[in-house]
Protein backbone atom coordinates (compact mmCIF):
# COMPACT_ATOMS: atom_id res chain seq x y z
CA UNK A 1 0.00 0.00 0.00
CA UNK A 2 1.34 3.17 -1.39
CA UNK A 3 0.70 6.59 0.76
CA UNK A 4 0.27 9.77 -1.87
CA UNK A 5 0.34 12.80 0.25
CA UNK A 6 0.16 16.41 -1.14
CA UNK A 7 1.00 19.68 0.88
CA UNK A 8 -0.80 22.91 -0.03
CA UNK A 9 0.53 25.91 1.81
CA UNK A 10 -1.85 29.13 1.19
CA UNK A 11 -0.52 32.27 2.65
CA UNK A 12 -2.47 35.16 3.81
CA UNK A 13 -2.82 36.60 0.07
CA UNK A 14 -4.03 33.47 -1.37
CA UNK A 15 -0.80 32.47 -3.08
CA UNK A 16 -0.45 28.69 -3.15
CA UNK A 17 2.53 26.38 -2.84
CA UNK A 18 2.09 22.59 -3.37
CA UNK A 19 4.10 19.51 -3.59
CA UNK A 20 3.83 15.74 -3.60
CA UNK A 21 5.19 13.16 -2.14
CA UNK A 22 4.76 9.77 -3.50
CA UNK A 23 3.23 10.35 -6.59
CA UNK A 24 5.35 9.05 -9.70
CA UNK A 25 5.88 10.74 -12.96
CA UNK A 26 3.28 13.06 -14.76
CA UNK A 27 0.51 11.68 -12.51
CA UNK A 28 1.64 14.44 -9.64
CA UNK A 29 0.88 17.25 -11.80
CA UNK A 30 -2.12 16.50 -13.39
CA UNK A 31 -3.04 15.64 -9.77
CA UNK A 32 -2.34 19.07 -8.67
CA UNK A 33 -4.13 20.37 -11.58
CA UNK A 34 -6.84 19.00 -10.70
CA UNK A 35 -6.46 20.47 -7.66
CA UNK A 36 -5.42 23.56 -8.10
CA UNK A 37 -7.77 24.53 -11.13
CA UNK A 38 -9.52 27.93 -10.62
CA UNK A 39 -7.12 28.18 -7.87
CA UNK A 40 -4.27 31.06 -9.07
CA UNK A 41 -2.35 30.97 -12.39
CA UNK A 42 0.55 28.80 -12.47
CA UNK A 43 4.08 30.52 -11.50
CA UNK A 44 6.07 27.85 -12.26
CA UNK A 45 6.84 23.62 -11.48
CA UNK A 46 9.54 22.31 -10.11
CA UNK A 47 9.87 18.54 -11.12
CA UNK A 48 11.72 16.52 -8.13
CA UNK A 49 13.69 13.08 -8.32
CA UNK A 50 10.52 11.63 -7.44
CA UNK A 51 8.84 13.13 -10.86
CA UNK A 52 11.59 11.15 -13.44
CA UNK A 53 11.32 8.42 -11.89
CA UNK A 54 8.57 7.04 -13.54
CA UNK A 55 9.68 8.56 -16.63
CA UNK A 56 13.28 6.65 -15.79
CA UNK A 57 11.38 3.39 -15.27
CA UNK A 58 9.45 3.53 -18.64
CA UNK A 59 12.65 4.26 -20.79
CA UNK A 60 14.52 1.45 -18.69
CA UNK A 61 12.14 -0.81 -20.06
CA UNK A 62 11.99 0.33 -23.41
CA UNK A 63 15.96 -0.33 -23.96
CA UNK A 64 15.32 -4.09 -22.30
CA UNK A 65 12.37 -4.89 -24.28
CA UNK A 66 14.38 -3.47 -27.41
CA UNK A 67 17.47 -5.84 -26.67
CA UNK A 68 15.14 -8.75 -26.58
CA UNK B 1 -20.86 117.14 -7.12
CA UNK B 2 -19.86 113.61 -6.39
CA UNK B 3 -19.61 111.72 -3.00
CA UNK B 4 -16.85 109.54 -1.93
CA UNK B 5 -18.09 107.84 1.33
CA UNK B 6 -16.11 104.85 3.24
CA UNK B 7 -17.71 103.09 6.23
CA UNK B 8 -16.29 100.86 8.92
CA UNK B 9 -15.98 96.95 8.30
CA UNK B 10 -19.45 96.04 9.52
CA UNK B 11 -18.71 94.48 12.70
CA UNK B 12 -21.04 91.42 12.47
CA UNK B 13 -18.98 88.83 14.69
CA UNK B 14 -19.79 89.69 18.33
CA UNK B 15 -16.89 87.06 19.58
CA UNK B 16 -14.16 89.26 17.36
CA UNK B 17 -15.68 92.64 18.43
CA UNK B 18 -15.34 91.49 21.91
CA UNK B 19 -11.48 90.55 21.49
CA UNK B 20 -10.74 94.28 19.87
CA UNK B 21 -12.66 96.05 22.81
CA UNK B 22 -10.16 94.11 24.57
CA UNK B 23 -6.86 94.10 23.25
CA UNK B 24 -7.67 98.32 23.09
CA UNK B 25 -8.44 97.94 27.12
CA UNK B 26 -12.07 99.18 26.19
CA UNK B 27 -13.70 98.28 29.38
CA UNK B 28 -17.57 97.24 28.51
CA UNK B 29 -20.67 95.14 29.74
CA UNK B 30 -22.85 93.42 27.79
CA UNK B 31 -26.40 94.17 27.81
CA UNK B 32 -28.57 91.92 25.66
CA UNK B 33 -27.75 93.50 21.97
CA UNK B 34 -25.83 96.03 23.44
CA UNK B 35 -21.93 96.43 24.50
CA UNK B 36 -21.60 99.22 26.62
CA UNK B 37 -18.46 100.90 27.50
CA UNK B 38 -18.33 104.11 29.38
CA UNK B 39 -20.53 106.92 27.50
CA UNK B 40 -20.87 104.99 24.21
CA UNK B 41 -22.10 101.76 23.05
CA UNK B 42 -22.26 99.48 20.63
CA UNK B 43 -25.71 98.40 19.61
CA UNK B 44 -26.56 95.59 17.33
CA UNK B 45 -28.58 96.59 14.43
CA UNK B 46 -28.91 95.22 10.73
CA UNK B 47 -27.12 92.16 11.33
CA UNK B 48 -23.76 93.85 12.60
CA UNK B 49 -22.93 95.78 15.85
CA UNK B 50 -22.98 99.66 15.03
CA UNK B 51 -21.47 102.72 17.72
CA UNK B 52 -24.51 104.47 18.70
CA UNK B 53 -23.72 108.16 18.14
CA UNK B 54 -26.73 109.40 20.75
CA UNK B 55 -24.90 107.54 23.12
CA UNK B 56 -21.60 109.55 22.61
CA UNK B 57 -20.62 112.25 24.61
CA UNK B 58 -17.17 113.31 23.57
CA UNK B 59 -16.48 115.71 25.92
CA UNK B 60 -17.14 113.23 28.82
CA UNK B 61 -16.09 109.82 26.87
CA UNK B 62 -12.32 108.49 27.87
CA UNK B 63 -11.05 107.12 24.87
CA UNK B 64 -7.37 106.00 25.80
CA UNK B 65 -6.18 108.84 23.53
CA UNK B 66 -8.45 108.09 20.82
CA UNK B 67 -9.80 111.35 19.80
CA UNK B 68 -12.63 110.91 18.65
CA UNK B 69 -14.95 108.68 17.12
CA UNK B 70 -13.87 108.38 13.75
CA UNK B 71 -10.26 107.43 14.74
CA UNK B 72 -11.48 104.99 17.40
CA UNK B 73 -13.80 103.06 14.85
CA UNK B 74 -10.65 103.08 12.68
CA UNK B 75 -8.49 101.38 15.85
CA UNK B 76 -11.52 98.74 17.04
CA UNK B 77 -11.40 97.90 12.82
CA UNK B 78 -8.23 97.26 12.43
CA UNK B 79 -7.97 94.87 15.93
CA UNK B 80 -11.71 93.50 14.31
CA UNK B 81 -10.06 92.57 11.17
CA UNK B 82 -7.48 90.81 12.61
CA UNK B 83 -9.57 88.71 15.14
CA UNK B 84 -11.80 88.05 12.18
CA UNK B 85 -9.46 86.85 9.91
CA UNK B 86 -7.63 84.77 12.53
CA UNK B 87 -11.27 83.40 13.38
CA UNK B 88 -12.07 82.32 10.02
CA UNK B 89 -8.18 80.95 9.23
CA UNK B 90 -8.85 78.61 12.83
CA UNK B 91 -12.26 77.54 11.31
CA UNK B 92 -10.89 77.04 8.35
CA UNK B 93 -8.03 74.59 9.83
CA UNK B 94 -11.24 73.02 11.61
CA UNK B 95 -12.85 72.16 8.36
CA UNK B 96 -9.44 70.86 6.62
CA UNK B 97 -9.23 68.86 10.39
CA UNK B 98 -12.67 67.65 9.92
CA UNK B 99 -12.15 66.55 6.10
CA UNK B 100 -9.06 64.87 6.91
CA UNK B 101 -10.77 62.97 9.93
CA UNK B 102 -13.63 62.20 7.28
CA UNK B 103 -11.08 61.19 4.81
CA UNK B 104 -9.07 58.82 7.73
CA UNK B 105 -12.52 56.76 8.38
CA UNK B 106 -12.80 56.62 5.19
CA UNK B 107 -9.47 55.00 4.75
CA UNK B 108 -10.11 53.02 7.64
CA UNK B 109 -12.86 51.16 6.38
CA UNK B 110 -11.10 50.50 2.67
CA UNK B 111 -8.45 49.21 4.26
CA UNK B 112 -10.96 46.64 6.57
CA UNK B 113 -12.68 46.13 3.58
CA UNK B 114 -10.24 44.83 1.60
CA UNK B 115 -8.69 42.92 4.50
CA UNK B 116 -12.02 40.78 4.50
CA UNK B 117 -12.03 40.71 0.87
CA UNK B 118 -8.90 39.05 1.14
CA UNK B 119 -9.53 36.51 4.29
CA UNK B 120 -12.56 35.17 2.16
CA UNK B 121 -11.09 34.60 -0.62
CA UNK B 122 -8.14 32.72 0.61
CA UNK B 123 -10.93 30.80 3.03
CA UNK B 124 -12.84 30.13 -0.35
CA UNK B 125 -9.97 28.96 -1.84
CA UNK B 126 -9.26 26.34 1.19
CA UNK B 127 -12.62 25.44 1.24
CA UNK B 128 -12.69 24.41 -2.58
CA UNK B 129 -9.41 22.62 -2.00
CA UNK B 130 -10.43 20.45 0.86
CA UNK B 131 -13.98 19.45 -1.02
CA UNK B 132 -11.57 18.59 -4.58
CA UNK B 133 -9.36 16.56 -1.98
CA UNK B 134 -11.98 14.76 -0.30
CA UNK B 135 -13.84 14.14 -3.68
CA UNK B 136 -10.53 12.00 -4.69
CA UNK B 137 -10.04 10.48 -2.05
CA UNK B 138 -7.56 11.95 0.39
CA UNK B 139 -8.14 12.74 3.63
CA UNK B 140 -7.11 16.17 4.60
CA UNK B 141 -5.27 17.65 7.67
CA UNK B 142 -5.92 21.54 7.87
CA UNK B 143 -2.61 23.45 10.00
CA UNK B 144 -2.63 27.14 10.34
CA UNK B 145 1.03 27.54 10.65
CA UNK B 146 1.89 31.86 11.11
CA UNK B 147 -0.10 33.26 8.56
CA UNK B 148 -0.28 30.98 6.15
CA UNK B 149 -2.70 27.44 6.09
CA UNK B 150 -1.10 24.38 5.43
CA UNK B 151 -3.42 21.27 4.10
CA UNK B 152 -1.78 17.98 4.33
CA UNK B 153 -3.95 15.86 1.98
CA UNK B 154 -2.86 11.70 2.37
CA UNK B 155 -4.34 9.51 -0.13
CA UNK B 156 -3.57 5.59 0.28
CA UNK B 157 -3.14 3.50 -2.84
CA UNK B 158 -3.20 -0.41 -3.53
Amino acid sequence: MAEQTITITIDENGKINAETIGIKGEMCLDELQELLENEGDLLSVKKTDEYFQQQTVKIKNKIKNKKQ
Amino acid sequence: MSTVIKTVTPFIDKECLLKALDKLDVKYTINGNQIVSQNQKFIYRNGHYTLDMYSHNYQSVNWNDYKNKNSFLEVVEKEYNQFYAKKLAELERLRQEALAEKERIRLEKEIKRIEEERKAFVEKQKQAIIEKAKAKGYSVKVKKVKNKIKLILVRHTY
